[in-house]
């Protein structure tokens, strides 16, 4: 069965140009049409194999920049051979490969594999309540890994200004559906004796990782467990062990009391999070292979015991 | 409306013969002189040419060239590791003409001058040919690939449109002809608008012309021999050796031979590659790799891909030959006969 993966961010396919995305190691084209509606198809040209991407997109589709051949967005279809003459007609097996797409929240997404376009997308949760920040990047660890360490040591891949994401991790991941999800202790930077000597967290890290596909919530929270900020990171396989990223998060309006420090530098503009393209080797192989464990069990067993399937909101109080 | 088909029937030919597409990346063809270096760049000091990513040293001692598998330094220890390209000896067959060294690639017992293909437009002695005739470029795709890229006329439009005009014309036909061993492509243009390069600098102040472009492409050594004839104007003749460096790269010492059109054009024509090469190696690379994947979805074709398909036909037919061992020169090759003819040379 296929699953959809939000590969782009709205705003960066735009006018007569395509965006080259790579998800599940494979290079797609991603392009809208005079209409603003998003295609994908494969980025390789069915005539001579030549990236589709570079293309400009035209009235029939998106135009090979090698010879000129035009290929709808939805059916993948050559509409289009330069220099045939009136009474020619492309064959009607000629087409590149073509994904179905879809847009919301901000997110481009791409229906990959068997089966009918699932009705939910994975980015239809996120809605930004707040000032939004957006991103996309290439990181330079492979997407299983990058999935494992996001249960396992989410400080290794972003992190939020101020405050301090420590490695006390609370239980195992619950189940959720098709995603484990795990909170970790935080605290402000520069308060109190350390993370070690808290008697009580100020702060929850809260991750949500999928089992299978790539799409991650991280999500800070007050000690009452009220959002402070909310981030959806999408992930995906892209060539020679890296993973595409894109993201997009916002800052909650809080009434909470928060420190001085991190409301000015809210209040003049400076980002809540941030979210690694470069990570850091040896503080990735240093981590104790701990909570991915549940994640790496639960993608060979495709049956989780029922009792262990609980609703996140039941179990929020730790 | 009819569907018409789309391929032309070498291009049909081809997809009948083999289960699988085409595989440019590894067409090892052999028993063939490549002309690994221009004769004016190889000196007492040794230089290092790739064939097939194999070593071919060129240095000069005493008015003697040489061509080697080693450097000739280590010449002496490392001879006992010589190839059967040499017979052991550590030395190539190499042989000096139109300005190129032309190395042996293959069996030494096989080796015959005649072999090396004509090139009517260039002095044999190569003596008197300018240096600013000879730009060395480098393609990063098999030599194949990029010969086919040379073959192929439909890209100029859309690859290297800025470069090469608009392409209208009144009427633009093309035809080939080919032999086991050579693949020539006749393209016949009337009243084309002039390229604006050679209104600007070289001297046709006309606004049409007609142009008469013959390609006469050597398979084994990807030896591509063109003399495009404008009229206004001149030809443009030139050679683009493709010499195969790997499955990846290959390497063009080519000539174009601009002796005759006007100053400053004849200087400035032969630069136009550091345009349009970049142009085609952007598409060449990613093509290069692809061709390694799985050959199952092999390659449409339209009918304006009928000279590149019959290329491929005859490359798969000569490789397979090899493969059975038959590395002969069929009756209907002769690559020293002189082409003049073919290539449609005034005078
Ligand atoms: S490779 Fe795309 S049109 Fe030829
Ligand atoms: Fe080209």
């Amino acid at each position: 069965m296929g699953r959809w993966w939000a590969v782009a961010l709205s705003e960066a396919v735009h006018g007569d140009k395509a965006l080259a995305v790579t998800c599940e190691g494979e290079q797609l084209a991603v392009f809208r049409d005079g209409k603003g509606a998003v295609f994908a198809l494969e980025d390789r040209c069915p005539h001579r194999r030549v990236p589709l991407s570079p293309g400009p997109v035209k009235p029939g589709g998106l135009q090979c920049p090698y010879h000129g051949w035009t290929f709808d967005g939805a059916t993948g279809l050559c509409n289009d051979i330069p220099n045939l003459r009136r009474d020619e007609r492309v064959p009607a097996r000629y087409a590149a490969r073509a994904f179905p797409a879809a847009e919301a929240n901000g997110f481009i997404h791409v229906w990959r594999g068997a089966g009918t376009p699932a009705a939910v997308l994975p980015g239809a949760w996120y809605r930004a309540a707040g000032r939004e920040q957006t991103g996309s990047a290439v990181a330079n660890i492979a997407f299983d890994q990058y999935l494992d360490v996001m249960l396992d040591g989410p400080e290794c891949l972003l992190s939020f200004p101020g405050v301090h994401i420590t490695d006390f991790f609370l239980g195992d991941p619950r189940r959720d559906g098709e995603h484990l999800v795990l909170d970790r202790g935080a605290v402000w930077k520069g308060k109190g004796n350390g993370p070690a000597f808290v008697r009580d967290h100020s702060l929850w890290v809260r991750t949500r990782v999928p089992v299978r596909g790539g799409d991650i919530r991280v999500e800070l929270l007050s000690a009452e467990e009220d959002p402070l900020v909310t981030i959806f990171i999408a992930a995906s396989e892209n060539r020679r062990g890296t993973t595409s990223l894109v993201w997009r998060g916002f800052l909650h309006a809080m009434a909470a009391p928060l420190p001085w420090r991190w409301r000015t530098a809210r209040a003049i503009g400076r980002a809540p999070f941030a979210i690694f393209p470069h990570i850091d080797g040896a503080a990735v192989a240093a981590l104790e292979v701990a909570p991915s464990r549940d994640r790496r069990l639960a993608k060979t067993d495709t049956r989780m015991p029922a009792e262990r399937v609980v609703p996140v909101q039941e179990r929020c109080a730790v | 409306m009819s569907e018409v088909p789309m391929m032309d029937a070498a291009g049909r030919e081809a997809e009948a013969t083999s289960k699988r597409d085409w595989v440019p990346v590894n067409l090892d063809l052999r028993d063939t002189w490549f002309p690994v270096a221009y004769s004016a760049d190889i000196g007492e000091r040794a230089v290092r040419r790739i064939v097939h990513a194999q070593d071919v040293y060129l240095w000069r001692d005493g008015g003697r060239l040489y061509a080697a598998e080693f450097r000739p330094d280590r010449l002496e220890a490392m001879r006992a590791g010589a190839s059967a390209f040499t017979n052991g000896s550590g030395f190539y067959p190499a042989v000096e003409r139109y300005g190129y060294i032309w190395a042996w690639y293959g069996n030494p017992d096989n080796v015959h001058e005649e072999l090396i293909p004509n090139i009517p437009f260039l002095p044999p002695d190569g003596q008197g040919i300018p240096r600013y005739t000879q730009r060395a470029v480098r393609f990063d795709a098999a030599s194949p690939l990029s010969v086919e890229n040379l073959i192929d006329l439909t890209h100029a439009d859309f690859l290297h449109a800025n470069a090469i005009g608009d392409g209208q014309s009144e009427n633009d036909v093309v035809e080939v002809h080919s032999t086991s061993e050579t693949v020539t492509r006749i393209r016949n243009v009337t009243r084309k608008s002039v390229a604006p390069v050679m209104r600007w600098i070289g001297g046709v102040r006309a606004q049409y012309q007609d142009l008469r472009a013959v390609l006469h492409v050597h398979l084994r050594n990807n030896v591509c021999i063109s003399y495009p004839n404008f009229t206004p104007g001149y030809p443009i003749p030139n050679v683009q050796p493709f010499v195969p460096v790997g499955k990846h790269r290959s390497r063009v010492d080519q000539t174009n031979y601009t002796v005759h059109a006007p100053a400053p054009f004849r200087w400035l024509m032969p630069r136009i590659s550091y345009v349009i090469q970049p142009q085609d190696n952007s598409v060449l690379r990613p093509q290069n790799a692809r061709y390694f994947e799985s050959t199952e979805r092999r390659d449409l074709s339209s009918r304006f891909d009928g000279p590149g398909n019959r290329y491929r036909l005859l490359m798969m037919r000569l490789a397979e030959r090899q493969q059975r061992g038959d590395f002969g020169y069929g009756a209907d090759a002769d690559p020293s006969a002189d082409i003049s003819a073919v290539l449609g040379m005034r005078g």
